[in-house]
């Protein structure tokens, strides 16, 4: 499935509403290590058509940083029926995000 | 992006060795670290252990190493790896001067001097963070900490106050300190980081405690753990089977990164072990793809 940009704006329907459980990839440009995930996160993405996934730019959406206690990226954070089930900071490895959203 | 078959990080005995045994075999690889051996080596004063050079200065052993890999027409490309990491079929690397990608990694790192704080790891990506650059923007109109271990870290100091309302620098070097005006520098030594609950909030130094919203820690090497995300750790060693081999597949170990005794030669023979799994790691690679 196609990765979403996710903002403020969509972030209640495409997220919080969902019938999928969400993947969310907070990231920013600048960022390297995010640059290494995100292929992997797109990867994950195309290979789980029972999942959503989802990116926001830390820069321009500081607002949902703030609410999620991002404090460091990249961080996933799994969405399950609108809530937090799970996150990971910092680059880890494929099989961690795959066990992270199986669980 | 061009694809090597063989990374080798470090360029101690271990790494110098690994390289030269991957090239007798053929590969394409790519060799990263000081064009002139490592420190450890080069400023040695004299060893007795290394077969068949009796009594050689570290200085000697240093440009001898440097010797064998100009004749086997290696080169060393100088830069500073930050990341590596396993995308399934191939490794990708991040390093200052750009990034790379490689079939096998050979990590020859040396052991890291600096221990973590107490707290630091505990509060990783929860108020401390090893990566200014990243995470800068988290921290708008935030009182960060930054702990520098060399003075090109400045830089990150700098950049950090377009973001942050009050940056505390603690330059952990001897040489002058420049940053922008502005920045609080404190001759202290960090010894530890605690948090209230989520998030750290509280540096300890050795004079004072100081309350801050993050704490950036900048050494000049991350630990292995940090450099390749799942790699599994014993102690402050790299775990490694008898091949060398890690638990990340196509990752190789080998020198004081490995374990101990730190010797030279116990590095250069590793370097040997870990080059030919990893000729033997490609080649199974490639066997099972033509088989598909």
């Amino acid at each position: 499935m196609a990765v979403i940009t996710i903002t403020e704006s969509n972030f209640e329907q495409e997220v919080l509403k969902s019938d999928k459980p969400v993947l969310v990839d907070f990231w920013a440009s600048w960022c390297g290590p995010c640059k290494m995930l995100s292929p992997v996160v797109d990867e994950i993405a195309e290979a789980t058509p029972s999942i959503k996934v989802g990116k926001v730019n830390v820069d321009e959406e500081g607002g949902l940083a703030q609410q999620f206690k991002v404090m460091s990226i990249p961080t996933l954070i799994f969405f399950k029926d609108g809530k937090v089930a799970n996150q990971t900071i910092g680059v880890q490895p494929k099989a961690v995000i795959e066990q992270m959203i199986n669980s | 992006m061009e694809r090597y078959d063989i990374a080798i990080i470090g360029t101690g005995p271990a790494g110098l060795s690994a390289a030269i045994t991957a090239k007798v075999r053929n590969k394409k690889i790519l060799l990263i670290g000081s064009a002139l051996s490592s420190d450890k080596v080069v400023k040695a004063h004299t060893i007795q252990n290394y077969l068949g050079l009796p009594s050689v200065s570290g200085a000697d052993l240093g440009a001898a190493f440097i010797n064998h890999i100009k004749e086997m027409d290696i080169k060393i490309t100088e830069d500073k790896v930050t990341l590596i990491y396993p995308m399934g079929e191939y490794f990708a690397m991040q390093a200052a001067g750009g990034n790379y990608e490689a079939d096998a990694v050979i990590l020859a790192t040396g052991v890291t001097a600096g221990k973590p704080y107490p707290g630091e790891e505990e509060f990783l990506g929860r108020g401390v963070s090893y990566c200014a650059t990243c995470d800068a923007a988290l921290y708008k109109g935030a009182n960060v900490a930054i702990i520098g271990f060399s003075q090109k870290e400045e830089a990150e100091v700098d950049f950090m106050t377009e973001y942050a309302a009050h940056v505390t620098y603690f330059p952990m070097y001897k040489e002058e300190v420049h940053v922008k005006d502005g920045v609080k520098v404190l001759y202290e030594k960090p010894e530890s980081i605690s948090g209230t609950g989520f998030k750290a909030d509280t540096l300890k130094t050795k004079e004072n405690t100081y309350s801050f919203d993050g704490i950036f820690i900048l050494r000049d090497s991350v630990s292995p753990k940090q450099l390749v995300p799942g790699l599994e750790m014993d102690g402050s060693h790299v775990k490694v089977a008898r091949d060398l081999s890690t638990n990340v597949p196509g990752c190789f170990a080998c020198g004081d990164i490995a374990g101990k005794p730190y010797q030279y030669i116990k590095s250069a023979g590793e370097g040997n072990v870990a080059a030919l799994s990893a000729v033997s790691y490609l080649d199974e690679k490639r066997r099972a793809r033509s088989n598909i």
